[in-house]
């Protein structure tokens, strides 16, 4: 089979993000990047489909600034066999991101499923998956928690809302996101952090998948960190007083009964 | 030459063969073994001396008295009854080779000796057979093979014993009052009323039976657990010297390198293999072992069991050089969990009588597990992660390492490069609230000290150390370039730290990797500062206290005495040891990468450690580790005495006395 997986590279969790100092954009400098953990999963997943047929390639796709590569060797010291790597601008929205993808995409011979997280932690869009699809014409199933495979076909479990699941079929090629609980990623062996280094990554421009400026459909105007997290705030006094105040605090200072 | 001459060349001879080629088969076994052993001979002053002590002074194994003392005398009586035995051989090839050469005085003094220690081994060996079949301490097992060389050993003194009885009846020789105990057995044997003939001949037929049982021993020591005979002095000779040793590095840079860490026993080295040799399953290590203790299914002395008959099993494979055949190491002896059991105190090696080392072996089967098969507790993977992109073992980002300071006006490296010493905080220190605190006594101890220090801040990155103990050599070689870069950098000579664990890495692990730094553990620099006067703990503790050991700070540094130098130089404080201390002190469970994973199998170890502690009834517990820190906090909340006692570090004991 030929597997195909999209990776984002986005700040650690842990990063503090700070505006540069017009507030045009987010300061990279002290930013640890690393591969978005819904990403980790849909790798994982692919590796785990190739391990179950033989002779299968997972080849790695990520579009952006030349420093997503690094993500993309994160995913190859996983275990993916090759990458592709789409050039575009920093600020690149989720419809060029998508764009992109997809025609690197289609520029391979055979593709025979789709592997992405389902949103990427920065942004948490969780709309590349779906316009990969729709610009491929193919199925979308996202927030997978499982899949079985059968010939051409995959059955998904998928979360939906309220705590519940539903299971659907689909044919295959097919774009499949994946939620936790999906799979737990593997820790790369050392063996395999050393092949990365030498795994081939292809270099695409924009231009080369037929994307231009055009395609940035979301101007960004500017930048604003959330407002610092007020400190709480501690109600003494007998269960009764506690109440009587936390309903007097929540209609007069918060506001919201 | 008479026809004995005959009879005993070739049983001697066939004896002696066999046991010979058994022997190089051991040889080759171990010559088979791929892993670097490091340089073994070098620093002969030092190997001579430690072989003289603890091979022929006994020392290491005299640490226990009764059982030590028992050895002493089995170990002594065998050197010298074996020139005895000797004689028996030569006289017996040829009647007139004996030894009485060597003239009068030392003749009748070697056979003074001899008749002694025959009398001697065999009560100690009384007292081994007492000791395995009455005392039976749990350490020591059961086992056939101790019981067939009980035997054999208390048969080979009594033949002595009745040989030389009969021999004294029969020929009267010239030296018998040179041998007191056999004269009196003498005397009982006359009471059977045999002829002077008989008796000579019984004398003969015991010496036979001897010298018969001795090729025994020598046929059946290559199988035996009694081949510590042979190897523990070599084993001694070839130990590793110094107790600050640092883990052995892997050149990630050499790519005919393929293997890393331990699949397989032959992916250890030869050295490991003479350490099963060597092994007479005493159980020292065992009896010692925090997991053990709590259940858990590590036990160092079956690690080195089971890996010998690992070895053994795989023989055909390692004679015929077959690598790639030999059988993994985990296996179901060998279990994950044994592997992941084990704390890296090194109580287990402090206690081994025969110098066998059982952390690097560990060390090497989990290098193997992580870098080359990705298997670990799945919690240990986060830590990984967090190492790698924030350095630190926990989630925190490196923005905030100086968080601990705030209001205290600590300088960061970057701001100021005029200083004393180099504060090295660590994760601990930076990020857990409770260790922040003893930073914040400890900084506040050093500015009264008028001691001018820096931090590097959010340049500092987690030495490297759980990710090295776990297993993740080259996680571990990242961080420590990292660090050694900045470091070097800003030209730093000395260091001090609050962490054993942080203080262990940079003193002892960064020199393979060009970090050379003047590396002091803050309780030995408090001791420093009261000792020169600058601090002066005035006020009155009032209060017992009861210090732990941190193992990085004791059994793998040699820190015993400053931390208790320093409590005892608190006004009214009163020190009380727990049951286990100094070198033999119970771990808090936090070592060798266990501070990150769960505790699920077995009674846990910080509160088996915690109630030693209470015991006591100390009111105070000192700890020196900010794990220790938390592994006794946690465990005296548990047992719900935290009103009641206090677990604090001892530079807040120290900075609460000091105006």
């Amino acid at each position: 089979m030929n597997i195909y997986v999209c990776v984002k590279q986005v700040p650690d969790t842990e990063t503090k993000i700070k505006l540069n100092a017009d507030a045009s954009g987010i300061d990279p400098a002290g930013i640890k990047w690393v591969l978005s953990p819904f990403d980790e999963i849909a790798v994982e997943e692919a590796l785990r489909l190739k391990e179950k047929n033989a002779g299968s390639t997972v080849a790695v796709v990520s579009a952006g600034p030349s420093r997503v590569v690094e993500a993309i060797r994160t995913a190859l010291a996983m275990g993916a066999d090759t990458g592709i790597h789409v050039d575009l601008p920093e600020n690149a929205d989720t419809f060029m991101a998508a764009k992109a993808i997809a025609g690197a995409l289609k520029k391979e011979s055979k593709v025979d499923v789709i592997f992405t997280g389902k949103e990427a932690i920065d942004d948490g869009a969780a709309q590349v998956s779906q316009l990969i699809a729709e610009s491929m014409e193919i199925p979308c199933v996202t927030v997978a928690v499982a899949i079985e495979y059968g010939a051409g076909t995959a059955k998904v479990k998928r979360e939906i809302e309220g705590g519940a699941f539903e299971i659907v079929e689909t044919t295959l090629p097919a774009v499949i996101a994946g939620q936790k609980g999906l799979n737990e990623p593997r820790y790369a062996t050392l063996p395999n952090i050393m092949k990365a280094k030498k795994k081939e990554v292809k270099a695409l421009k924009a231009a080369d998948v037929g994307v231009s400026a055009s395609d940035q459909k979301i101007r960004f105007k500017g930048y604003q960190l959330p407002p610092p997290k007020q400190a709480g705030k501690k109600i003494a006094g007998d269960a009764a007083t506690q109440a009587k105040e936390l309903v007097r605090l929540l209609h007069e200072e918060a506001k919201v009964v | 030459m008479t026809w004995q001459t005959f009879v005993f060349i070739p049983i001697a001879a066939l004896a002696f063969g066999y046991s010979g080629y058994r022997f190089k088969i051991l040889f080759r076994m171990m010559k088979a073994h791929q892993g670097k052993a490091g340089d073994r001979l070098k620093d002969v002053p030092a190997r001579i001396s430690t072989f003289m002590a603890n091979v022929l002074g006994q020392k290491a194994v005299l640490q226990k008295r009764a059982p030590g003392i028992m050895h002493f005398i089995i170990f002594w009586g065998f050197l010298i009854i074996s020139v005895g035995t000797l004689e028996q051989f030569t006289t017996t090839i040829h009647q007139a080779a004996n030894f009485e050469f060597i003239g009068d005085p030392a003749y009748r003094a070697l056979m003074f000796l001899n008749d002694i220690m025959s009398l001697g081994v065999l009560l100690a060996i009384i007292y081994a057979a007492y000791r395995r079949f009455v005392l039976r301490p749990e350490g020591l097992g059961k086992s056939v093979d101790a019981n067939i060389i009980l035997a054999m050993t208390s048969s080979l003194m009594v033949s002595i014993l009745l040989m030389n009885g009969f021999h004294i009846l029969g020929v009267q020789p010239w030296f018998q009052d040179a041998m007191p105990i056999s004269r009196a057995f003498s005397e009982v044997l006359a009471g059977l009323g045999l002829s002077q003939d008989t008796n000579a001949i019984l004398g003969g037929i015991f010496k036979w039976i001897h010298m018969l049982i001795v090729l025994g021993f020598a046929v059946y020591i290559p199988s035996s657990k009694h081949l510590h005979l042979v190897a523990a002095g070599p084993n001694t000779y070839l130990r590793t010297l110094s107790r600050e040793k640092g883990m052995t590095p892997i050149n990630f840079e050499d790519e005919t390198v393929t293997q890393y860490g331990a699949a397989k026993v032959t992916d250890l080295s030869w050295k490991d293999a003479l350490d099963y040799y060597s092994c007479t399953e005493c159980g020292r290590c065992q009896d010692l072992c925090p997991a053990h203790n709590t259940q858990k299914p590590l036990t160092p002395k079956m690690l080195i069991v089971d890996l010998k008959h690992n070895m053994y099993r795989n023989k055909a494979n390692l004679l015929a050089g077959k690598h790639d055949e030999v059988s993994h190491i985990v296996d179901e002896n060998v279990t994950e969990d044994v592997i992941w059991a084990c704390t890296s105190c090194r109580a287990c090696e402090i206690a081994c009588p025969v110098f066998i080392e059982h952390t690097n072996k560990i060390y090497d089967i989990r290098r193997n597990l992580v870098m080359m098969e990705s298997r670990f507790p799945t919690e240990v993977q986060s830590v990984f992660k967090n190492m790698e992109t924030n350095a630190s073992p926990w989630a925190f980002s490196s923005e905030d390492r100086a968080k601990w300071a705030d209001g205290m006006s600590v300088k960061t490296m970057a701001e100021d490069q005029n200083i004393d010493v180099l504060l090295w905080v660590g994760c601990a220190g930076s990020y857990d609230e409770r260790n922040m605190k003893v930073l914040r006594s400890f900084a506040s101890l050093l500015k009264k000290a008028e001691i001018k220090f820096a931090i590097l801040g959010k340049e500092e990155q987690c030495t490297g150390d759980p990710a090295r103990r776990i297993g993740n050599e080259y996680l571990y070689q990242t961080l420590a370039k990292a660090n050694i870069e900045t470091l070097n950098r800003y030209n730093v000579k000395r260091i001090v730290t609050a962490c054993p664990h942080c203080y262990n890495t940079l003193k002892n692990e960064y020199k393979e990797f060009g970090g050379n730094y003047d590396v002091f553990h803050h309780s030995q620099y408090i001791a420093k500062l009261i000792g020169e006067g600058r601090i002066k703990p005035t006020k009155s503790l009032d209060a017992t206290v009861t210090f732990h050991d941190s193992c990085y700070l004791g059994r793998w540094n040699n820190i015993y005495g400053e931390p208790r130098s320093v409590i005892q130089a608190l006004p009214a404080a009163r020190m009380v040891e727990m049951s286990q201390n100094h070198d033999q002190a119970m771990c808090c469970g936090a070592g060798g990468g266990r501070m990150w994973m769960e505790e699920t199998l077995g009674k846990r170890i910080n509160v088996a450690r915690t109630e030693q502690a209470l015991a006591t009834n100390a009111e105070v517990v000192a700890s020196s580790c900010p794990f220790c820190m938390t592994m006794l906090s946690d465990g005296v909340t548990e047992k719900g005495m935290k009103d009641k006692v206090r677990v604090m570090d001892i530079a807040e004991l120290v900075d609460q006395s000091t105006p």
